[in-house]
Formats: structure tokens, sequence, C-alpha cells
């Protein structure tokens, strides 16, 4: 899996806010640094489909080599993780996940099973019934994250994902996030302001400069 | 470039996408459709010309006989006068309210307990006040039991008139002064937490409360009062936001039937209590004097809205000054003992109104002056409930009816706006709407408060009786509709609006559909505040008063026309029965509206209820 970015600019109204010409391949992070207001979350929604007026893009966007500029949103299998967990009150933490499980051949229990599993894999398996508002910070990240994969995604974008939380959580989850998305061979984009975000993810850098 | 993307647009949407945006089209006519049709009704009779009535001419005769009445003047100067200083009381006492209390810990329960008056039916207020400051009433018992224990134990010498005198009720100007004084207090009480909610609602909007929240950390620094600064700052951002609902509170003060019908004088009445009469006078050609008199309600309200407006350009004028004079304390103890005086009012009111129409409605014999009646009683209940079953049966099931659709209809037109608002570089945001769209649907939102009722809902039923007689509950839910769709689409437009846009591009990462999205993650997630505007909008439809007496011609009995009609009429022991119905019932609605999110969508409140029942094992 690809995600390509074609001589890709952006705009809020006439103005360039970035312009830009990637490739990013499985299982690799491109982190993008800039201040804020530099166009970073504007790429973001550009390529999940949200892009709204003022801003507009020139160039086209990839993911597996299919060409995604005319398709809406939902059908774009973007996985975006922002600072917030952004998990669904009205479910528990096991319905959350099983509510992003694709609507494939799997049947109920199965796809509960399924759940299950993933829980299990990173032993997290006694949450399956909880409220989501009972679950620690972290906790909450990490559910957000195995809800993303759940979907099974062509790309994760990745919005300042470990800002909200605190310093001993952010190692953890870095080294726990990266590794879950490199194993997954994901391409993945992340925007940050963290310095230790971008050494961790371990791929190419881009900086923003102020205009 | 911008019909091109338009277009592009478009294709990309799915069906349920593009239902929406009918909806939303929908909502539109629905709202204006009525209104307009409803105006050529009474426009065609005024000019003479109604084929039922075997007039087919038009001619301005009509309206020469409707000057030529004898009092015209003062009814028109009635309704306008009435209207609009108790609009201006009204809003000014609610912005020094705001501005004494925004930022204190009382704002809370000045909402709370300013809402329930939101929602209490004018004709119920009406009754409610007559109880209470009547020359018979609570204020007046309490008064003269007072002077007489002072006159008898000799601290008064008032009472020189002798013994006698002291047991009759005394006579003052509430209510039905001929000066209309009556109504204004009523209506500048009644639509004072209207425009404080709707000032509270813009204001705690999250960025707005956060900007504004900078702003008094900024200027407390530069020595400001927190008064004076929101006179200086606070008021004239906040201000534009609730200039459409205001100009809509005055509207409908000018043009209001229930009040000043209950409260007002008599010979002659205001403009729109004339006008009813006539419409409902047995000699048909009234029609004609009434639609003219319709016209002219629309121009007194018309002059007020337009007197509003130059009273706006001259305070901008005057504010200029205002702003940059340098003064840190203007009008901080003036605003103080304004905003004490106005909670305590209201604080007298409510418990004395509470009090006596519980008395009044268990009570046997009650002659002025005893404070309380002689023995209490249920055959005043059992006597009303029983003969309430099937208006009451009426008002419900019309409720749920109109404010079940309403809700449907602006769930799906606000849903439009998540993907079509804001599709312009030109667009932009306001409190009511949002989109290049949006002036033309907030206008609409509008029309039905801002044209008189009087004027439109009577030209309707000439239409509904022309064309589709026999549908009379057609005729109710539409004329109810148009009053509850717009405050039910308000209220439901805070909520809907600051839903994070980001659960949405999760849900979409996800590959779920709009519909989906819709579906599964934005009702559950909004389920309480669609369930507030749900009970908002059964209690606009509990209190609408003309619009049910219109459009079926008294066939239909609701609560409300019950409700006024005993208050006229038979004893007030009923009378307080049927308001404290009319008080519960909105009530009702709210009770379901905060207990049903705490049991449907919420795993949390399951959870907890099971910790603590094992906590207790």
């Amino acid at each position: 899996m690809t995600l390509k970015l074609d001589k890709v600019s952006l705009f809020r109204y006439t103005d360039t806010l970035l312009s830009l010409d990637e490739v990013i391949n499985p299982g690799e992070v491109l982190s993008i640094m800039g201040p804020s207001g530099s166009g970073k979350s504007t790429l973001l929604n550009a390529i999940a489909g949200q892009l709204t007026a003022p801003f507009s893009m020139t160039g086209s966007i990839y993911i597996n080599d299919r060409c995604i500029d005319d398709m809406p949103a939902h059908k774009r299998g973007v996985g975006v993780l922002y600072q917030d967990p952004l998990l669904f009150e009205h479910m528990t933490v096991g319905q959350n996940i099983v509510f992003a499980l694709p609507s494939s051949a799997l049947n109920r229990a199965q796809r509960e099973q399924r759940v299950s599993e993933m829980l299990a894999e990173v032993g997290l398996n006694d949450l399956q019934h909880r409220p989501v508002q009972t679950l620690s910070g972290g906790q909450q990240a990490r559910i957000a994250l195995l809800r993303t994969l759940a979907a099974a995604p062509s790309v994760v974008l990745l919005d300042e994902p470990f800002s909200k939380l605190d310093a001993a959580t952010k190692t953890q989850m870095r080294t726990w996030v990266f590794g879950q998305l490199k194993v997954r061979g994901l391409p993945t984009l992340l925007v940050t302001h963290d310095s230790e975000d971008v050494e961790a993810a371990q791929g190419h850098l881009i900086e923003i400069e102020t205009c | 470039m911008s019909m091109l993307s338009r277009t592009h647009w478009l294709r990309n949407m799915t069906l349920f996408q593009r239902l929406t945006l009918s909806v939303r089209a929908l909502l539109t006519l629905l709202l204006s459709l009525p209104v307009l049709a409803g105006l050529v009704g009474v426009v065609l009779p005024a000019f003479g010309y109604f084929p039922a009535l075997d007039a087919h001419h038009f001619t301005l005769s009509v309206f020469a006989q409707l000057f030529a009445i004898d009092g015209m003047g003062k009814m028109a100067l009635l309704s306008f006068f009435t209207g609009l200083l108790a609009t201006i009381i009204s809003v000014a006492s609610a912005f020094l309210l705001l501005a004494v209390f925004y930022r204190s810990s009382y704002l809370n329960k000045l909402q709370t307990w300013l809402s329930p008056l939101l929602v209490l039916p004018h004709a119920a207020a009406a009754i409610a006040l007559l109880f209470v400051l009547s020359p018979s009433g609570f204020f007046s018992s309490i008064v003269t039991n007072v002077s007489n224990i002072l006159s008898s134990i000799g601290l008064s010498e008032a009472t020189s008139v002798g013994g006698a005198s002291v047991l009759l009720p005394p006579t003052w100007a509430f209510p039905y002064d001929s000066y209309g004084i009556s109504i204004i207090i009523a209506l500048a009480l009644k639509e004072l937490p209207f425009v404080f909610l709707m000032a509270v609602s813009v204001m705690s909007q999250p960025h707005v409360k956060r900007k504004f929240d900078g702003y008094f950390n900024s200027a407390t620094a530069l020595g400001y009062s927190p008064v004076t600064l929101f006179f200086k700052v606070i008021f004239p951002i906040v201000y534009p936001q609730v200039r459409l609902p205001i100009l809509a509170v005055l509207a409908y003060a000018t043009a209001n039937v229930e009040i000043p019908l209950l409260l007002g004088p008599n010979n002659p009445p205001t403009l729109a209590v004339a006008v009813v009469q006539w419409f409902n006078h047995v000699d048909l050609s009234m029609r004609f004097r009434a639609s003219a008199a319709a016209l002219l309600q629309v121009a007194v309200t018309l002059a007020a809205i337009s007197v509003w407006i130059m009273g706006e350009k001259v305070a901008k004028h005057a504010q200029i000054r205002f702003y940059s004079n340098g003064h840190r304390h203007t009008g901080k103890t003036l605003s103080d003992i304004v905003a004490y005086g106005v909670v305590a009012l209201y604080t007298l009111l409510i418990v004395s109104i509470i009090i006596s129409t519980l008395l009044w409605s268990f009570a046997t014999f009650w002659q002025f002056p005893a404070v309380l009646p002689k023995g209490l009683t249920l055959l005043h209940w059992q006597t009303t409930l029983a003969a309430l079953a099937e208006p009451f049966n009426n008002t419900v099931l019309l409720a749920v009816l109109v404010s079940g659709f309403s809700v449907i209809v602006a769930t799906l037109a606000l849903e439009a706006e998540t993907f079509s608002g804001n599709n312009g570089p030109k667009s932009k945001p306001s409190p009511f709407f949002n989109g290049g769209a949006g002036a033309l649907l907030s206008l609409t939102l509008f029309l039905p408060l801002l044209v008189p009722g009087v004027a439109f809902l009577y030209g309707l039923v000439w239409f509904q009786l022309a064309y589709f007689n026999e549908a009379v509950w057609f005729h109710l839910f539409i004329s109810h509709l148009v009053y509850v769709l717009p405050y039910v689409f308000i209220s439901l437009a805070v909520a809907y609006r600051k839903f994070d846009p980001r659960y949405i591009q999760v849900a979409y990462g996800m590959g779920k559909s709009p519909w989906q999205v819709f579906l599964k993650i934005k009702l559950p997630l909004l389920f309480a505040p669609m369930l507030v505007a749900f009970a908002l909008g059964l209690a606009i439809s509990f209190s609408q008063y003309l619009p049910t007496l219109l459009s079926t011609g008294g066939r239909i009995a609701t609560v409300t026309t019950e409700a006024v009609a005993a208050a006229s009429g038979s004893s007030a022991r009923l009378t307080a029965v049927y308001v404290i119905v009319q008080m519960l019932m909105p009530l009702l609605g709210f009770v379901l509206a905060w207990w049903l999110p705490t049991i449907c969508f919420n795993p949390m409140g399951r959870y907890t209820l099971l910790q603590t029942r094992k906590s207790k094992l």
C-alpha cells in the first residue's frame, strides 16, 4: 500500500499554504512539522476528503496507484487518529471496535470473537464490555488505534496523536503505535509539533516554514 | 470554476445526502408557503374581493369604512405602544441581568428558573397574573390584611373611611386599564426570559465564551468594572446575534391576542383583539373589515419594527462616544439595582403565583380579603379533569405529531448543512444558519414569527376552507407547524452545529457512509438535544391559542383554548386547575427529555448502576 501526493498544492482563498510531491511507501511514516496555520490540518483534510471552503487543492492524490480526488470521504479508506481518542460514548469499548470492522462475511459471533482477539493481543481483553468513559487516557488512546486498525484502512493519518498524553504514557504509546503501523505495512502521514514524535517515527521529515 | 465544482460536488453525493438537501428546501417551503398564502387570503378581502360573499370587485371602500370606526386610531396606538414598551422593558432588563450575572454562579440558577417561564403559555401567564395582581387577588388581600392589622394596632392612619371600606377590594390599574399598562407588564414579564435565554445560548457557545473570557481578563486588567465592560464590549457583539429573535418578540408583542384579551381594556381593545372579534363575528360581512384591520395590524407591527431599527441606528451613533469615553464604571450601581430588583420581582411573582393558583384549585369558599380559603376540596380537580379528557388527548396527539415531524425535518435540514454549509468563499457563519443559502433560511425561520398571526392565519383558513374544507386536522397541523418548526430548528441547531466533525471523519475512515454515520453515530450522540428540541416543540404546540381556534373554527378543543374560555367565563377555581395543567404539561415533556438519555444509548448509565449494585451486595 502506498500514498502518493502528486504535485499537491493547498490554497486558502488564493494564498498558497504548502506544496508537496511525495510518495509514502508501505510501513513508512512521513512527518510534517510546522507552525499552526501552516496548512498541516488542511493537508490531512485534503487526503481524508474533507476539504471545505475557503481551502482548495491542485494536483492529485493516489492511494495504491488509484486517484482518489473524486472519491467521497467514506470510500477512501483513510483512518485518522486525532489528539483526542474520540471513542463513541454511546458504545462500549467492544462495540466501538465491532463498529469499525469491515462489513464482511464474518457473522456476529465471529466479529465479537475477532474483537476479543484484537484486545487480547495487546492485553486489554478485560476492557471489552466497559463504557469508554471509565478508561484511562492511555487506555483510550490504545483503543482508538485498535479501532482505526480494525477498519483495515489503506492509509493512516496521525494528527498530533500523542500531544494530550502524559510523559510516561507518551513514550510507551509512540513505540507501540509506530510498531503496529509498521507491522501492518501502512503508509502513514504524521503531523506534529513534537520533534520526539518525529524521532520515534523514523521516517522523512518535512518542515513547513512560516510565510 | 465555481459552477464546475458545484456540479461535481452534487454528483459525488450519496442518495441520503441528496435527501437531506431536499428536506432543507422543504423546510423553507413549509414555513413560507402558509404565511404567504395566508397573507394573500387576507389581502384579497381587504380590497373587497371575496367570491364566497359574492364580492368580485377590488375597492378601497373597506379601508375607508375601517378608518371611520370610532376608536380605530386608539386601537392601533394601543397595540403599537404596548408592544414597543413591553419589548424595550424586557430587552433592557434581560441585558442588565446578563451584565450583572454573566460570569457569576447565579447565571445557571437564573437559567434554570427562567426556562419554565419560556414554555409557560401566554394564556396561562396572563391568567396567573390575574390571580395575583387583580384588585381581589393575592397581593391585594395581603396588602389589605397588613394595613388592617397595622391600623388595628394603631400604627397606621390610612383607613380613615371606616371599617367597611377595607372589606372591599381596592381599585387599582390592574387589569383592564385603558392605557394597556397591564398588557405591558404581562408581556414584558413573559418575554424577558425568552430574550435572556436567547442571549445566554449565544454567549455559551464554546468559541464565543472563550473569546469573552479573554476580553474580561484583559479589560479587568485595564480597570474596567465587569458591568461597564459588558455594555462596552460584550453587548455590541451579542446584540446583532439575538437581533432577529428580538424583532420576533417585538412583532409578537404588538400582535398578541391572549394577553390583551385576558388583561387588556375592552372599549376599545387592542387592534389584534378587535381583528379576532370581527373575524369571529356572526355577520360574515364583517370579514371585509377584519381583513383590512389585519393588514393594518401588519402595518402597526412594521411601524414598531421600523421604530426599533431607527432606535438601533441612533444608539449606534451614540455608542461610539460611549466606547471611547474611557469611563470604567458607567452604570454599575444602576445595573445592580435593576438586576436585583428584577430577580426579586420574578421570585415574588413566581412564588405567589404558585401558592395562589394551587390554593384556588383546591379552595372551597374564599372571599376577599381572606388570605387563605375556608377549606380544601378535590372537587374542582375532578370536574375539570373529567371535562379535560378530550381536549387533553387532542392537545397531546397534535403536539406529538407536529413536534415529531418538526424534529425530523429540522434534523435532516441541519444534516444537509454538515456537507453543504460553508461551500463558498462568501459564506459567513451566523448563529442561526451556516452557508450561502443561510440568509434565506434564517428569514424563513423567522417569517411566521415576524408576520402577525392574526394576519396570515385567517387568510390561511380562508384558503383551506376553499380547497380542503374537511381536513381539519391537517389545517391544525400546518398552523401549529409554522410556529413549532422554527423553535425546534433553532434549539436543535445549537447542538447540531457544535457536534465535533472529527467523529464524522473517524467514522468515514471506517468506510461508513453518510447515512450510517447519521444513523449510528450522530442520532445516538445527539439524542439528548433532540429530545429537548422535541419537548420544546411540544410546549410551543401546547401553548398555541389563536392557530388552534382559527384553523378548526372551534371544532377541535385543546387545553389552551379551554383555559382561555374558562378564564373569560366560569369560576376562578376551575380556571386555576386549567392553569396548573397548562404549567405541568410542558414540564412533563422536559422531564422525559432529561430522563430518557440516562437510559438510552448510555452504557455509562448502566455501568454506574451495576457498580452501585455490586458495592451494595
